[in-house]
């Protein structure tokens, strides 16, 4: 018999907060810009027609634009769509303001994404004053101290689940709290598919084993979940609804990737390199920056027809120079068995060891190569990216412009550091 | 209309100390003077090691992205828009 079919929802008093400005990049070239207030914005990664739309202002969304609409459509939905390109420095700059206000009520912040914190109450003087009067108090904050007309989703419960769940209950500018007392009647309120990370296909094996509902879900064994979800996430399902937290865990660092979505749709091998290099140098860079060198690399390429192809390789020796790096790629690319115009480019680099432990080469003098890298580095720290790279990059000085990861955390963690300079050198305004 | 720009600007600030906050009041752009109304946004970024600051102001009828360079002190007006479709 199951011994997990009756655990109790969690007793505890709610500590977690999650945050989620709404509409994160449009609502931030709202706040920038007064103009563009209480009107139809996008922002896309292209501003062409087959532009992905990756964020929507409320007034678009109202129009039935949403993220993934290409701009082509949006503008069928609305003629009067202003389509906006990404400014990924302002987008991290106002992360990286919220991380520092969270940070003023507890050590315990995390970012999910760009646009959503978990903070964590759990033995700081803040609680003591009521998650609800603090939550009130950040969005109060966020308004006077950041920006006026930004708006955020509250939720609060006793793990980072249910307190995301509780924060897309009404939106917008919605504050609820998922609690003992009650979870049953907000569960009923819920469609299976309204819960972050039940798509059309964990819905779908959901209900071929008979949980067809979120109130089903909750009252589901262990077992049952397990059985449904084919994996031992039907297990942290089984924990994460009744209020328990089982994503409080740091995962290694596992690879560094850059992909590219083509505007152009280049195909052969000639057309591709400098991307590739451009590519590799990003990823070689962030490698490096991040203490690492690596012994394996991987490249995908999915083409304009939704073909895909894709293959990793252990190297024999560890890569830390982008040029072996892109050295090795470019063989992989070479025998790529189509020729047919790209969608998009991407390569990772895996099986990471630290940088610092060199081995010798008998034909190579690694000392010297590390020398040289290192110093290219420090010249495009200090004067800005890519002010030093191969021949080969020419050309593609105005694409692959910064992006901004999606619920990545990994990547969020990369750009704190690089913020946590900035905030002793701002001056308010 | 979302124009991008590249150009040298005059500005009149002030900067309050007690705040430590600095206002950007008028600009001046091609001969004419702007009357800055707002100051939405401040933010800033690295190119480089150089300090960039940005600020998104507005008059009453127009946005202007305007950015100091700290290495020259030098200001520049980056962007303007009217806020409406292109």
């Amino acid at each position: 018999m199951d011994c997990l079919t009756n655990l109790p929802f969690n007793k505890k008093p709610p500590t977690k907060i999650h945050v989620d400005l709404n509409s994160c990049f449009a609502s931030i070239e709202q706040q920038a810009n007064r103009h563009l207030r209480n009107k139809p914005v996008a922002v896309a990664a292209y501003n062409s027609p087959n532009g992905c739309i990756l964020a929507a202002s409320y007034e678009a969304k109202a129009l039935g634009i949403k993220t993934g609409t290409r701009v082509q459509d949006g503008m069928v939905l609305c003629p009067g769509l202003i389509v906006m390109s990404p400014d990924a420095a302002k987008y991290k700059y106002i992360h990286s303001r919220f991380r520092q206000l969270f940070s003023t009520y507890s050590h315990k912040v995390t970012p999910k994404s760009i646009d959503e914190f978990i903070i964590d109450l759990e033995g700081c003087p803040s609680y003591k004053r009521g998650m609800h009067t603090v939550a009130l108090e950040m969005r109060k904050r966020i308004k006077d101290e950041i920006g006026d007309s930004l708006r955020v989703n509250i939720g609060i419960a006793t793990n980072n689940f249910l307190a995301k769940t509780a924060a897309s209950l009404h939106k917008p500018e919605g504050m609820d709290e998922i609690n003992e007392v009650n979870h049953i009647e907000i569960f009923k309120s819920l469609n299976l598919k309204d819960l972050c990370g039940i798509d059309k296909g964990n819905a779908s094996r959901l209900n071929s084993s008979g949980i067809f509902s979120v109130l089903d879900l909750y009252e589901a064994s262990s077992d049952k979940l397990k059985r449904a979800f084919r994996s031992i996430m039907g297990h942290h399902w089984f924990y994460k609804m009744r209020g328990w937290e089982v994503e409080d865990i740091e995962f290694d660092r596992k690879s560094y990737g850059n992909s590219y979505a083509l505007p152009l749709p280049l195909s052969t091998v000639d057309e591709l390199a400098p991307l590739l290099t451009k590519l590799t140098q990003k990823a070689g860079q962030r490698l490096r920056k991040a203490g690492y060198k690596c012994q394996g690399i991987y490249i995908a390429i999915s083409y304009r027809d939704f073909d895909y192809w894709h293959v990793s390789v252990t190297t024999e020796k560890a890569l830390f120079d982008s040029r072996d790096i892109y050295k090795e790629l470019y063989r992989l690319l070479c025998h790529s068995p189509s020729k047919k115009p790209v969608r998009t480019l991407a390569i990772s680099c895996f099986n990471l060891s630290p940088y610092d432990i060199k081995q010798g080469e008998l034909f190579e003098d690694i000392d010297e190569k590390a020398k040289l890298v290192e110093a290219i580095d420090g010249i495009n720290e200090r004067w800005g990216n890519f002010v030093l790279t191969p021949g080969r990059m020419i050309g593609t000085e105005q694409l692959m412009p910064e992006r901004i990861p999606f619920g990545a955390s990994k990547e969020i963690e990369e750009f704190h550091n690089s913020e946590d300079e900035l905030r002793y050198e701002s001056v308010e305004v | 209309m979302i124009q991008k720009i590249s150009a040298p600007i005059s500005l009149v600030l002030v900067y309050d100390h007690t705040a430590r906050k600095l206002i950007p009041k008028k600009l001046k752009w091609e001969g004419k003077t702007h009357d800055i109304i707002h100051v939405d946004l401040h933010h800033i970024y690295r190119q480089g090691r150089t300090l960039q600051h940005v600020f998104s102001v507005a008059s009453n009828t127009m946005f202007f992205r305007i950015t100091m360079d700290t290495s020259n002190l030098q200001w520049t007006l980056e962007e303007i828009s009217d806020g409406l479709p292109d």
